[in-house]
């Protein structure tokens, strides 16, 4: 029944081959350090560690040495013992031997301490280091990676070298320090008797570099399967409603098989890579002892050596089994710890992208002018795009999804910097300005909102943090938080987040937006900000920041036409490029797109036009507004603006 | 199981026996019997390669087992999730599944891997004793009872350590949580500012955890000494007494090797049976968490008698709120609060409890009815509809493959979703996923927007083609461009079956063939969009949004 598990692993198993790649075409963004970068990392770590390593070492090597007292004493006794002696003598040897005992466990006690020390110290550098990484992120690199890639490092990553540091680096340091202090201890009981345990190291290398070499890979494919298992199961019981309601039982079933196939397929492959190894490993420990048993036998029937020395070396050959193991299995989880520290140290290698070029903005006009973007080469999102936003201005775009709204917001917001053309603020470049200057001229807020762990008043300060309490509440009531707020357990100190207290889609919104009233730039940048409130509150809710923000310009980027209607001016985007712009009323009254779109919203039984996205248009887009003026008004304005 | 307990015997006992054997091979050298001696090597020998063999054949067996155990538990918590469906979200929290995949299939699969073991330890150590007292009976006894006095006293010592790892354990799934908030909202972070207030905090979260770790590691490491002096004085003091009895000839100068690698030994079958027993425990309670999750039962069931399924093209009546849809009709549902419509959808579809009526289909209650033919012929598609990872095709075309598209080949199955996928506006999703198509979605529709996400979920509910489909709010997250355009074909996709859209957009009411306002939960009034916005004052404003207050 070995391995005889009911799931089929073959042709599911096959299918799903194309998967990893997919993933790590989608997920694996930001860069991997490469080994020669990890070594003079680890280098300069140590170095910089060197008392602490050193101190661990001369512990466990004195612990170590203590522990090979014993065996030789044993031979002693033996030797004593067949020559015939006193009872005197051998209580002496016991004594020595209790003796080594009390100084070996007094070291390990010493050493586990300094190597604990060492190794916390050590981890706490390497995850704060990588924080601080991550925290100096350039602004296009958060935009480009997302979440994925970025939190399986800070989580699993960091997690995976924790368990290095902490225990495995010590643990292949202590286990190297026996093998060798033992063979120095065989060496100094009969140079002979090394000879057996010399004999083995060939095998042993060879198959366990072979082995290594497979392991590191296997377990962590196996990880990342049993990962998805775990995974998938979650994502059926969080989707239970879902799966009732389209009758996906019988495809969850599917899926979980599909994912257990491949965890099998997985564990299968590390067995067969520990079927092989563990055997030649084993019996590569055996050989040493039997070896030393029959050299040694040779040698004491010869008269080369006493039985007292055989014994020893024989007992040596025996306890070299433990640390050998030890050496093995560590290694592997030193290789996992390695290529964990390669992702985590990969995020100092993305390239800072922004070079100030020591523009000063004079006045605080917005203006893009002929930008284009592509994110993949080839692919243009937005097209030779030129809009010039005066102070104070209010503006609107609208357009179908995919119309390179976002990105144009992105670009206004100088996160991403455009593969031609450019973003000035006050005609100095976005992409020549230091971070703290841009986020004093212009702040982005989208419909991706985050809480963090900590209070309410932390999570508002973020752009100013030293806000007093009046600021905060003032910055709250204008996004017309201040009454769920005061409700708080705590209000402004209460625990939010993870953690704490979950707030809502739409009141974690009206923090964001609260954030941005804070950090008080002079432009805003309102990409769907408010689109997971309810359609009333969300229009309350701008009105009453406009009030706050009067005088800030803001650029709202919405799916909701009643944006476009309290706007001084809307752009209406598609394709990539802007089609109309011009104020609601305008818009309105020229009877394009805009205006079609505007009256079913409002009622008019007449249907939009038929076309999916607005035409181009061919002229100017002042030259549209004036040819429909010229028309006159066509078609009913049901509102009275 | 049955081998891995040979195999665990085998792999022990051999292990057990070197001892003996390397005692006996002195002795013959001391007594220069070379023939015995070379048989004594010979031996270690063949015990080293049977301990390489039955090891290896022990674990196979282990593994094969624990992951038999450990796959059949998520298959069947796997089904049982799917059988609970909408109840199992109020019954058992996603953390408490998580834990039987990630935690609890280990806990049981590790009984069967102590199955193995701790058979072999308890076979071990009858071998050890036989051999010691057939050397030695006060020797063998003092033996046989100190050494598992030491694991024993060991153990003890073990407790406060468990404590204060627990500790860490925590403080260390803070920080890791601290880490992960910090990348989530990296980008709130690197746009407005707060690096430093939580970069700051990570630091002396950091120094914290560490200072715990070095803490925890000053007990372990009193822990660690005594691991080595306990057990070590005892190995002391029975081989010096062992010395005595081979100066005295009572047992040979080979014995007292023996005696000495015995006590020694002893120390891995009775920490193995620690471990056995420790396991036994955790699995226990680990199979009894599982059991409780296969035991819960839906909140709804079929009825006991249950009527036979109504004729095709039903009404769908609901007397609660007087609310009645013609077969094949599209209707639009305007409700005055998002609470109400979310209720009422629930209601029409036979989710949770109700008070009240139960809707009637075709005059039929649909609490007469099986719940799988009401899940058959209606189909509820709320606004948070889960979205499964995995290849888009099954990711979105599933719901068709449960249903009647099961003989669908493949390419009649693709053409019809990327028809849905048309009519709801979501081809351009299948761009921003690399493969399109071919390609795979990540889990919760994580790589999305939202608008996105929504469109998808449409897609999926018109691939399903149900005889009765109720979509609330399908594009509160849509732009208005693509919300006109979806509302215009979504109409003209779905002739000849029913459609309820509950919604306040205009632009999908207005492509509604009769609009219904409901208010306080029951209806106020019913038209056409245009018919209810030029005569109720208060539908307007609930469709308008107070555009023109």
């Amino acid at each position: 029944m070995t391995g005889d598990t009911t799931i089929s692993a073959g042709p599911v198993a096959a299918g799903r081959a194309a998967g990893p790649d997919a993933w790590s075409a989608a997920g694996q963004i930001l860069p991997v350090a490469d080994g020669r970068q990890v070594r003079s990392y680890v280098r300069r770590v140590i170095t910089s560690r060197r008392r602490e390593l050193v101190v661990v070492v001369a512990l466990y090597s004195g612990a170590t040495a203590a522990g090979l007292v014993a065996p030789r004493m044993l031979g002693d006794i033996v030797n004593d013992v067949t020559a015939g002696t006193t009872a005197g003598r051998v209580d002496v040897l016991a004594i020595a031997i209790a003796t080594s005992l009390v100084v070996q466990s007094g070291l390990v006690r010493f050493g586990a301490l300094a190597a604990a020390k060492f190794g916390e110290g050590l981890l706490a550098q390497l995850r704060e280091e990588f924080i601080d990484r991550v925290l100096g992120l350039p602004l296009s690199a958060v935009e480009r990676a997302g979440g994925g890639d970025l939190l399986s490092r800070a989580s699993r990553d960091v997690s995976a070298l924790g368990q290095s540091a902490r225990f495995a680096l010590s643990a292949t340091l202590t286990a190297a320090l026996s093998v060798v202090l033992t063979l120095g201890a065989i060496a100094l009981d009969s140079p002979l008797l090394l000879l057996p345990c010399l004999v083995v190291v060939p095998p042993v290398w060879l198959g366990s570099r072979w082995y290594l070499r497979r392991a590191t890979a296997g377990y962590l494919r196996e990880n990342a399967a049993w990962a998805e298992v775990i995974d998938s199961l979650a994502e059926t019981t969080e989707g239970a409603r879902t799966v009732e309601a389209l009758r996906l039982a019988p495809a969850r079933r599917r899926r979980a098989d599909a994912d257990m196939a491949a965890s099998y397929a997985a564990e299968r492959y590390t067995l067969r890579l520990r079927s092989a190894f563990f055997p030649i490993a084993e019996a590569s420990y055996v050989l040493p002892l039997a070896g030393t048993l029959v050299l040694g036998g040779y040698a004491y029937l010869r008269g080369w050596c006493s039985i007292g020395q055989v014994t020893a070396a024989a007992l040596y050959a025996r306890a070299l089994v433990a640390p050998l193991d030890e050496l093995i299995s560590w290694l592997d989880q030193l290789q996992i710890g390695g290529a964990s520290l390669a992702r985590l140290l990969g995020i100092a290698e993305v390239a800072q992208d922004r070079g100030p070029d020591g523009g000063v903005p004079q006045g605080t006009e917005l203006a893009a002018v002929g930008v284009s973007h592509a994110y993949l080469p080839g692919r243009e999102v937005l097209r030779d795009v030129s809009v010039r936003i005066s102070p104070g201005e209010r503006v609107a775009i609208v357009g179908p999804s995919g119309a390179g709204k976002s990105t144009l917001g992105k670009l206004l917001a100088g996160i991403i910097s455009p593969s031609s053309g450019d973003v000035t603020v006050g005609g100095a470049s976005l992409a020549g300005m230091p971070l703290q200057e841009l986020r004093s001229q212009v702040a982005l807020v989208t419909q991706e909102h985050h809480i963090f762990r900590g209070t309410l008043r932390e999570n508002v300060t973020l752009g100013l943090t030293d806000a007093t309490d009046e600021q905060v509440g003032a910055a709250l009531t204008a996004v017309e938080a201040d009454g769920w707020a005061a409700a708080l357990d705590g209000g402004l100190d209460c625990v939010v987040g993870s953690g704490g207290v979950r707030l809502s889609a739409a009141q974690s919104q009206q923090v964001a937006l609260a954030r941005l009233i804070l950090a008080d730039p002079h432009t805003l940048i309102l990409d769907e900000a408010t689109s997971l409130l309810d359609p009333r509150s969300a229009r309350r809710l701008e009105r009453s920041m406009a009030a706050v923000l009067a005088g800030r310009t803001v650029v709202a980027i919405a799916h909701r036409l009643h944006t476009g209607h309290d706007a001084d001016r809307v752009i209406v985007m598609a394709d990539g490029e802007i089609r109309e712009m011009g104020s609601h009323r305008e818009l309105v009254a020229a009877g394009g797109p805009y205006a079609a779109l505007w009256r079913s919203w409002h009622g008019d039984p007449r249907p939009v036009p038929s076309s999916s996205s607005p035409e181009p248009v061919d002229e100017t887009v002042h030259g549209a507004v004036e040819r429909s003026h010229a028309q006159g008004i066509n078609g009913r304005c049901p509102v009275d603006d | 199981m049955a081998m891995g307990v040979l195999w665990g015997c085998l792999w022990m006992v051999a292990q057990s026996i070197v001892p003996a054997v390397i005692g006996a091979a002195v002795d013959a050298l001391i007594s220069r019997q070379t023939h015995r001696f070379a048989l004594d090597c010979a031996a270690v020998l063949g015990l080293g390669v049977i301990t390489a063999a039955s090891g290896v054949l022990r674990h196979r067996c282990v593994v094969g087992n624990f992951l038999d155990a450990a796959y059949r538990t998520i298959q069947l918590v796997t089904d049982q999730v799917s059988r609970l469906g909408e109840t199992m979200v109020r019954l058992v929290s996603t953390g408490e599944i998580v834990s039987v995949a990630a935690g609890d299939v280990a806990d049981i699969g590790s009984v069967i891997d102590m199955s193995g073991r701790g058979s072999g330890a308890i076979a071990a150590l009858i071998s050890t004793a036989l051999i010691m007292l057939s050397r030695s009976v006060p020797l063998g006894l003092i033996v046989l009872i100190g050494a598992p006095a030491m694991t024993a006293l060991v153990g003890l010592l073990l407790r406060p350590l468990h404590r204060r790892q627990h500790v860490y354990r925590e403080q260390q799934g803070e920080l890791s949580a601290r880490a992960a908030d910090i990348v989530s909202g990296l980008r709130v972070l690197r746009g407005i500012g707060g690096e430093e207030t939580f970069g700051d905090r990570y630091t002396d979260e950091s120094q914290q955890l560490r200072r715990t770790g070095v803490h925890v590691a000053g007990t372990e490491s009193y822990l660690f000494g005594a691991e080595i002096l306990l057990p070590g004085m005892f190995v002391t003091a029975a081989t010096w007494l062992a010395a005595h009895y081979a100066l005295h000839q009572v047992i040979r100068p080979g014995q007292l090797v023996t005696f000495y690698l015995f006590a020694a030994f002893l120390a891995l079958p009775l920490a193995t049976l620690t471990e056995a027993a420790d396991k036994i425990v955790r699995g226990y309670v680990a199979a009894s968490r599982v059991t409780r999750i296969l035991q819960l039962e839906p909140d709804v069931a079929d009825p006991a008698d249950p009527r036979p399924s109504p004729h095709p093209l039903a009404s769908l009546h609901d007397p609660v709120s007087g609310l009645t849809t013609a077969p094949g009709e599209f209707l639009g549902v305007a409700a005055d609060s998002a609470d109400a419509a979310v209720e009422l959808a629930d209601r029409l579809g036979r989710y949770g409890t109700h008070a009240g009526p139960s809707p009637q289909l075709a005059g039929i209650p649909i609490a007469d009815l099986p719940v799988s033919v009401v899940r058959e012929r209606i189909l509820v598609a709320p606004a948070d509809a889960h979205l499964f990872g995995g290849p888009v095709r099954q990711a979105v075309a599933q719901a068709g493959c449960a249903g009647r598209g099961e003989a669908r080949d493949p390419s009649t199955a693709d053409a019809a979703l990327l028809a849905a996928m048309d009519v709801a506006s979501a081809t351009d999703v299948l761009d921003a996923i690399p493969g399109g198509l071919r390609g795979r979605l990540a889990g919760r529709g994580r790589s999305l927007s939202g608008g996105q996400a929504q469109r998808l979920r449409l897609a999926r509910a018109l691939i399903a083609d149900p005889e009765i489909l109720v979509l609330v709010e399908p594009t509160s997250a849509v732009d208005a461009h693509t919300e006109a355009r979806i509302a215009r074909s979504l109409r003209q996709h779905r002739a000849g079956r029913t459609t309820i859209v509950l919604t306040t957009s205009p632009l999908l009411l207005g492509a509604a063939d009769r609009v219904v306002f409901v208010r306080d939960g029951q209806v106020a009034a019913a038209g056409t969009h245009h018919e209810l916005l030029s005569v109720n004052a208060a539908y307007a404003d609930a469709v308008t949004r107070g555009e023109d207050q």
